[in-house]
């Protein structure tokens, strides 16, 4: 086996680290997204006749939402492709 | 080689050490659910006990995943290349984390269902399909996890010192990225089952706003997925 160099160390390592980002940065989103959707279903169940409006407020609120996830799909895909 | 096997049965036991965590404590919430509903209606008792057996095999499914897993890890042979070991214990991993969202996730609609029927037991067949419902798209991100640890463990990357922590980044993105989705869809379903059990008449508006939540919420896991592929597949 040849010696390892230090810029490939600096490419494993961004590549575990990509993994890492995306797998804890998924959590966040996850459940955050999970609270609107619940809240929705609640809202909906109260009032039926205002369902289109909550369902709006909903995506709206879950897309807010995801952004942090794009945010480490990004990290992840620049640690992947760039680094 | 030696170091094959040791990484394969530690691979073993993660996968279902920690695969065991969420399934079990979704149970136990269906369970004691179930338990406080007996004592408010202790007549409708036989319906109580078959959504709670309905709602815990459910539940169930995303241990019995990681069982399958850690099996297949248990009997591998040592004599394989090295890198095999590593794909192993990221196979291990992404089943073992990846199933303890969705094990969570789904024993939260079955506990709301077995708390409407505490309330209002004439629900039972309308709690009973809404209650599967939603615990089948909260197992969706174990399914991501089991799809991309069964890759794991059948291929056979070629070897390169980039390779091997690539895919155990594979590992950590599948297996901690599936825990939140899980966990988010079933408070989406959760609320759903509540806001069936108070009022059956919603049922068909509640369904379609609780598919299109937790179809957003699963993004993360589809993002983490890919993360995952591109990981094992492409670097």
């Amino acid at each position: 086996m040849d010696a390892i160099t230090g810029d490939q160390l600096i490419k494993a390592l961004a590549l575990l680290a990509a993994g890492i980002s995306m797998g804890f940065g998924a959590i966040g989103p996850g459940i955050g997204e999970g609270f609107v959707g619940g809240k929705a279903c609640e809202a909906i169940g109260k009032r039926p006749d205002e369902a289109n409006l909550i369902t709006k407020t909903m995506i709206i609120g879950q897309a807010i939402s995801e952004t942090t996830g794009i945010y480490a799909l990004v990290v992840a895909l620049i640690l992947i492709f760039v680094v | 080689m030696e170091i094959v096997k040791l990484l394969s049965v530690l691979g073993a036991g993660l996968a279902m050490g920690v695969g065991a965590i969420g399934s079990a404590i979704g149970e136990g919430m269906i369970a004691m659910k179930a338990v406080e509903s007996l004592g408010r209606q202790p007549k409708a008792s036989g319906k109580i006990v078959r959504i709670m057996i309905i709602g815990q095999a459910v539940t169930e499914t995303a241990s019995i995943f990681a069982l399958v897993v850690s099996l297949l890890l248990l009997f591998q042979s040592g004599d394989q290349h090295f890198i095999k070991g590593f794909t192993f214990i990221a196979a291990g991993i992404a089943i073992g984390f990846g199933t303890v969202g969705s094990g969570l996730g789904a024993g939260l609609p079955g506990s709301a269902a077995l708390e409407g029927m505490g309330k209002q037991p004439e629900n039972s067949d309308v709690l009973t399909i809404q209650m599967i419902i939603g615990q089948a798209v909260t197992q969706t991100s174990t399914i991501f996890a089991l799809t991309v640890s069964l890759i794991l463990t059948l291929l056979t990357p070629v070897y390169s010192f980039l390779k091997i922590f690539a895919i155990l980044g594979a590992g950590f993105a599948m297996g901690f990225g599936a825990v939140g989705p899980g966990i988010g869809d079933g408070l989406v379903a959760r609320q759903a089952n509540y806001a069936v059990g108070k009022d059956p008449r919603n049922m068909g508006l509640l369904t379609r706003t609780m598919i299109i939540g937790q179809a957003i919420t699963e993004t993360t896991d589809i993002y983490a997925l890919v993360v995952a592929l591109i990981l094992i597949f492409v670097v």
